[in-house]
């Protein structure tokens, strides 16, 4: 299914790692109870790429305010790394009030995460010579460019043409992005 | 330049670094990368030789590494004096902190919120600024920070602003643009531009550079001005970012001891048998 990709839409696009531990499938099932006991999940994120602040709650809002949204679109990798396993107990829209996370919600080893909703297996290429960077220091970077090694997630915007050679991501996992888009965490300081 | 003690140079920086704090990239603290710094300083070094030197904010710490470089003799110029305005608590503390333990006598730092009005002193010869880049204010927020290096010098000086510079995307040829245009509506000629030249620990473009493009004025007479803050709206809804205005009058420090040692929460201790 690739219905997210259409001129103009905004997706977020960044790699979930799968181990030995979790397959894809445990990784949905246990983020969707979250949002069945909560209304929402938290995915978490490192990085400044997708600062929360600065580039997704903004990139957000521009959709929102029309009456869209964006979507997380994921590629999913095998992955030796695993996350520290400390669970953050606060979270932050503003990173100057904080609330703390309801307890059905587990976020961790990250500062960052994205607020989500039906999150859901979809498989579809990603074409990333049709996007550009939406917005931030990159704005206006060809997708398939700014995508490298060094660069593994981006807030893109898809174009009505390619530029240059056509290169894909295949997507594996979705997930709508609500309201309030994006959070800092942390753990509670005394 | 060519008889620059490349080693030297580069341990002196070092120190500097290691006394620099953590960048909050909220506030667009972006530090540039230490071969650069070191090329930087000694360029700075050489063009305030003998002058009166403001820096508009400053994390990547250029106004300690000139000083730096000059006491330790690894260059023979500099500028007669440096004052830092910047309204992160901890970058202020840094500069004295290193001012007091190396005895550079003519190193200061000073608090200050460049949307506040700007008290002086104004007697400066020449202002440098590395300002938020304006990605999504097509460089209102450098207007700003170039406005308060301007009254430094009361609109007769010298001014280096260090800003993005890309070959392939449109939005800093933008900002260049109208950055000229306001450095010429305010008296000032473009003297100088250093083109792509200085990386940062910028992981959302890891490949975008800066420039260093040097203003004049066009008269050396005093202007008389009256500093305003600035809260005109268009020129503030993105200036940290799309969407990201100014909320923060200052960053304030909390002090701690052992400045620069690993915080306790960072790691714990597991003993040898005995
Ligand atoms: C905006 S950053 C630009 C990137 C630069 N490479 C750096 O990290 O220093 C430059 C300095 O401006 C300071 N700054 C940010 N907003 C300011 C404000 N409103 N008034 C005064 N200084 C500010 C930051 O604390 C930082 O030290």
């Amino acid at each position: 299914m690739g219905n997210l990709i259409v001129p103009g839409q905004g997706v977020l696009f960044m790699k979930v790692g799968t181990h030995a531990r979790e397959s894809l499938e445990d990784i949905i099932e246990r983020k969707t109870r979250e949002i069945e006991e909560s209304s929402f999940a938290l995915w978490g994120y490192g990085g400044s790429t997708c600062h929360p602040q600065t580039m997704v709650q903004p990139f957000a809002r521009d959709y929102h305010r029309q009456g869209g949204r964006i979507y997380l679109v994921m590629e999913p990798m095998e992955s030796k790394h695993f996350a520290e396993p400390v669970r953050a107990d606060e979270l932050s829209v503003d990173g100057i009030k904080w609330e703390p996370i309801p307890k059905p919600i587990n976020v961790k080893g990250s500062r960052y995460a994205l607020v989500i909703q039906n999150l859901r297996k979809e498989e579809f290429d990603l074409p990333l010579d049709r996007t550009e960077v939406a917005l931030g220091n990159s704005m206006g970077a060809p997708g398939g460019k700014y995508i490298n090694g060094r660069v593994d997630k981006a807030c893109l915007r898809i174009l009505d043409e390619h530029h240059g050679p056509d290169r894909r991501v295949h997507i594996g996992l979705v997930a709508d992005i609500v309201e309030p888009f994006a959070v800092y965490v942390r753990n509670k300081i005394d | 330049m060519a008889e620059l003690d490349l080693k030297s140079a580069i341990n002196a920086i070092s120190d500097v670094i290691e006394n620099r704090p953590r960048s909050l990239r909220e506030f667009d603290q972006i530090y540039m990368k230490a071969g650069d710094m070191v090329m930087q300083s000694e360029f700075v070094a050489r063009w305030s030789d003998g002058k009166r030197l403001s820096f508009i904010g400053d994390g990547d710490a250029i106004s300690v590494c000139v000083a730096y470089l000059k006491k330790r003799g690894i260059i023979n110029y500099g500028p007669s004096q440096i004052t830092v305005f910047d309204f992160d608590e901890r970058i202020v503390s840094a500069v004295k902190r290193f001012a007091d333990r190396e005895a550079l006598e003519n190193l200061g730092s000073e608090l200050y919120n460049c949307l506040d009005v700007f008290a002086g002193p104004n007697d400066f010869d020449c202002f440098y600024t590395n300002p938020p880049w304006g990605a999504s204010n097509d460089g209102e927020s450098v207007k700003v920070f170039m406005q308060r290096g301007m009254e430094a010098t009361s609109y007769r000086g010298e001014g280096m602003v260090v800003i993005a510079d890309d070959p392939d995307l449109t939005w800093p040829k933008r900002v260049l643009a109208k950055v000229q245009q306001f450095g010429i509506e305010n008296g000032f000629f473009v003297q100088k531009m250093m083109p792509w030249l200085h990386s940062y620990h910028l992981d959302d473009a890891p490949d975008l550079r800066s420039c260093n493009l040097i203003f004049k004025a066009v008269s050396d007479e005093v202007k008389i001005f009256d500093s305003s803050a600035i809260d005109a709206k268009d020129r503030l809804e993105n200036f940290y970012g799309k969407e990201n205005a100014p909320r923060v009058r200052y960053v304030r420090e909390k002090k701690t001891l052992g400045y620069g040692k690993a915080h306790d929460d960072e790691y714990s201790l597991e003993l040898l048998e005995s």
